[in-house]
């Protein structure tokens, strides 16, 4: 009787547990089995992406400490953030993200997602042409570090430039985005390298192919357990809102594990466009991911066919569109935020009033708009005519009081100011970037749209049809 | 990839069909087309001193709605959507240009005026409403004269004017050449009026509507503008006469008698006509006949005269100002 007793019990909680694990019946990019053939270790799954996920807090943590600048030059903090971008050092410190409140994060420890990860490695090798100097993406990183150690807070006030915004949206684009969508989605998806029928590694419970997609996922950001969240709530998760952590905790252990339950960088900008309601950005990346990781589980450990290996490269080609589209829309964000600000800036100079703070939110945001400018452009893929008007239309510092803007680095890496523009053409810049994105990108989510009443204006009056009406 | 756009051709020529009298937004909107049939029955009863059986011979006679002038209407009115629908989509868009004029306003004036400091807020919309609504007027007042006056244009305007029989359906008698002028005219008007408006106010314009139109032309068309294409002359006192184009002023637009041709172009404001000289009040002992002229050609309703015709017509007509030796 007792041990009946224990067994429904048992029984019980298990369903029960099931239950709360089964994520309402949404796939997770999760617990697909292993299918290396003759693998003989006790893994229970294939999946794995710690280097990523260890390269996401590098990122994070670079970016914290971008902001923590005193004016004066601090070789100390430079190389503390050399550690983090190109230092492999043990025992780093995951500085950000950090334990909030009730938002408990597992760890703490670079190392216990991955060992020996840095982000320099990774970068873009071809030139930014973004950029002044003619330099690499690594280049261009460690170029803005060097400025960040010596800058107040991570802000060049000289300069209009923000650091820890143009470092945070670079790297993620030099790092993540290419890495992503020019290798792993690319060329690692041929049939002549990191083939399916062998392990990626000797001793490796993952396939070629099976490690090459997670890598890409991994560089993504997103949570396994995507699917069963709406935008609205994958975006409080990346802000590590106090009640985001039941929607965190997939595996209910009470803590949010970095490795597979937090949203990190552009799956966050995905949530953020797709909380518009007029996008479906985070959700069809994640599925393609899936639904790409799965095509791989069922060859079962053989090479890929043709037919497999041209669906697999569909669904890359979904995620890298998908992708780019994000980008483009956080590009068309910042350019409607910077737009606004030069508007302010206007009226503060009217009016006679604090212009600091409005300087401050502006370069800030232009930060924003050029970091995401210039990860647009490091997919490997030249966009040609689009990528030289978009660095033309944004430049390579905002334009200050005074119509200057940074025109180039001298070679001893000195920015050199002139006249390019004035204040109010920088600011039909803006739109014409705005106008841009819709173009090329056909970006839907628009938001920071300045042109908005426009659109609406001209649903009011009707879509553009024949008007056949004689009078 | 074709595939796909032909049915959305398809789908989309559906719905323009459907559309022709469920939309609001179109002159022949049913409702448009009701509040019209009981302002001519109240005219003729309270006015003319008609009986109901009067009445009833008179707005739903058999000999005006379904003449060979008002059959070809219909089938122009069907085979116009099926053409138009095809090609407008190739137009540059009104927001397309709606955005490059309010660029070049940017290039050459600068930032924006701040909001409020040229009028108060309230009073955007109704400015912007107003505005349109006079360039929308003044502008097809100003093509539907070039189209009389202007022998290319002329060729194919006739076809609206070779309607013997009027009813509010009429106005879409028109051949599809004309339909891409005003298509063009309307993109022109609106582009102008957004860019524009939206430079000096930003996201304080706003269209005043009523069941989502312009409350303008809403208003026109629950008083009657479907009138103007029917044989019942409601005509204004002269001083409105002036200032408003009424029914019976547009009917002698379609006389066939020559002191009547090329006069009131306008379409809601008589005013651009007085100022023109083209203005003529309305006479109402003369009984009106319709057409371009009295004389009645033989195979005048056919399609092939009304689709075909005037591209000869328009061809002879340039050749005409060759000089002559």
């Amino acid at each position: 009787m007792k041990l009946k007793k224990i067994v429904s019990a048992v029984a019980l909680a298990s369903l029960a547990t099931f239950g709360m694990t089964a994520q309402a019946g949404e796939k997770a990019y999760a617990d697909f089995p292993v299918t290396v053939k003759d693998y003989k270790g006790n893994a229970e799954h294939s999946v794995s992406y710690g280097g990523q996920m260890a390269r996401h807090v590098l990122h994070t943590s670079l970016k914290k400490l971008a902001g923590q600048g005193n004016g004066q030059a601090n070789p100390e903090l430079k190389a503390k953030m050399m550690a983090y971008f190109e230092g492999k050092d043990a025992g780093r410190d995951i500085i950000s993200p950090a334990t909030k409140g009730a938002f408990v994060i597992e760890q703490t420890k670079v190392d216990a997602l991955s060992k020996k990860k840095n982000l320099a490695g990774k970068s873009y090798k071809g030139a930014v042409t973004s950029w002044p100097g003619n330099m690499t993406g690594a280049e261009v990183l460690a170029f803005m570090i060097d400025k960040a150690s010596s800058a107040d807070k991570g802000y060049d006030k000289v300069n209009g430039l923000d650091y820890a915004q143009l470092i945070s949206k670079f790297a993620m684009g030099a790092v993540f985005y290419n890495q992503a969508v020019d290798n792993y989605l690319d060329e690692k998806l041929e049939a002549d390298t990191k083939p399916n029928d062998k392990a990626y590694k000797e001793g490796k419970p993952y396939t070629g192919k099976e490690h090459v997609w997670d890598e890409a996922f991994g560089y993504f950001g997103t949570p396994a357990h995507t699917l069963s969240l709406t935008p609205k709530q994958a975006y409080s998760i990346a802000k590590a809102k106090e009640d985001a952590l039941a929607l965190a905790d997939a595996d209910k252990d009470g803590k949010v594990s970095l490795y597979d339950e937090m949203v990190f960088a552009h799956a966050y900008y995905a949530a953020g466009a797709d909380k518009s309601g007029k996008t479906n950005y985070l959700h069809t990346i994640t599925k393609a991911f899936i639904d790409g990781r799965q095509l791989i589980t069922d060859a079962k450990g053989e090479k890929l066919s043709d037919a497999e290996r041209t669906k697999l490269k569909g669904y890359a080609a979904v995620i890298a569109e998908n992708w780019e589209k994000v980008i483009a829309e956080a590009v068309f964000k910042y350019a409607g935020s910077t737009y606004k600000d030069i508007e302010a800036l206007n009226a503060a100079l009217e009016n006679k009033g604090d212009v600091s703070k409005v300087l401050r939110k502006y370069a800030k945001h232009w930060g924003e708009l050029k970091g995401f400018a210039m990860a647009l452009q490091v997919s490997g893929k030249d966009l040609g005519a689009t990528g030289v008007q978009l660095n033309r239309l944004i430049g390579f510092s905002p334009v200050l009081l005074g119509n200057t803007q940074v025109t180039g680095i001298d070679a001893d890496g000195n920015y050199v100011q002139g006249n390019t523009v004035t204040l109010d053409e920088y600011a039909l810049n803006m739109l014409k970037v705005q106008q841009l994105m819709v173009d090329q990108f056909k970006v839907e989510a628009r938001s920071k749209d300045v042109l908005a009443s426009m659109n609406d204006l001209v649903k009011k009056l009707g879509e553009q049809a024949a008007e056949a009406e004689n009078d | 990839m074709t595939d796909l756009l032909f049915s959305d051709y398809l789908n989309n020529l559906f719905t323009s069909v459907y559309e022709t009298v469920l939309n609001p937004r179109k002159r022949v909107f049913y409702g448009y087309i009701l509040l019209a049939l009981m302002l001519a029955a109240c005219w003729l009863k309270w006015h003319k001193g008609q009986t109901a059986r009067q009445i009833r011979q008179r707005l739903f006679s058999r000999s005006i709605w379904w003449s060979e002038s008002a059959r070809a209407d219909y089938k122009i009115l069907l085979i116009n959507k099926t053409i138009l629908l095809a090609i407008v989509p190739l137009f540059i868009t009104k927001i397309a240009l709606a955005t490059l004029i309010f660029q070049q306003y940017y290039s050459v004036f600068g930032f924006p005026p701040s909001s409020g400091s040229i009028l108060p807020g309230w009073a955007v919309p109704i400015c912007f409403t107003l505005f349109l609504f006079v360039l929308d007027d003044f502008a097809r007042y100003f093509l539907h004269m070039l189209m009389h006056r202007w022998p290319v244009l002329w060729a194919f305007h006739k076809v609206h004017h070779s309607a013997r029989t009027m009813t509010p359906f009429t106005v879409l008698r028109t051949h599809p050449m004309e339909g891409l002028l005003f298509t063009l005219r309307s993109i022109l008007v609106q582009a102008i009026s957004i860019g524009t408006f939206l430079y000096l106010f930003g996201n304080q314009v706003d269209l005043i509507t009523v069941l989502g139109v312009n409350v303008v032309v809403f208003i026109f068309n629950v008083t009657g503008s479907n009138l103007r294409h029917s044989h019942i002359a409601i005509y204004y006192w002269p001083w409105l006469e002036k200032i408003l184009i009424s029914p019976a002023q547009h009917q002698i637009h379609h006389s066939t008698l020559p002191r009547h041709f090329d006069k009131n172009f306008g379409a809601i404001l008589a005013i651009w006509d007085r100022i023109g000289g083209s203005l003529h009040l309305s006479e109402r002992d003369t009984e009106l006949k319709f057409g371009v002229s009295h004389k009645v050609i033989e195979d005048e309703q056919h399609l092939k005269t009304l689709y075909l015709k005037p591209f000869g017509d328009a061809w002879r007509s340039i050749r005409r100002t060759r000089p002559t030796r």
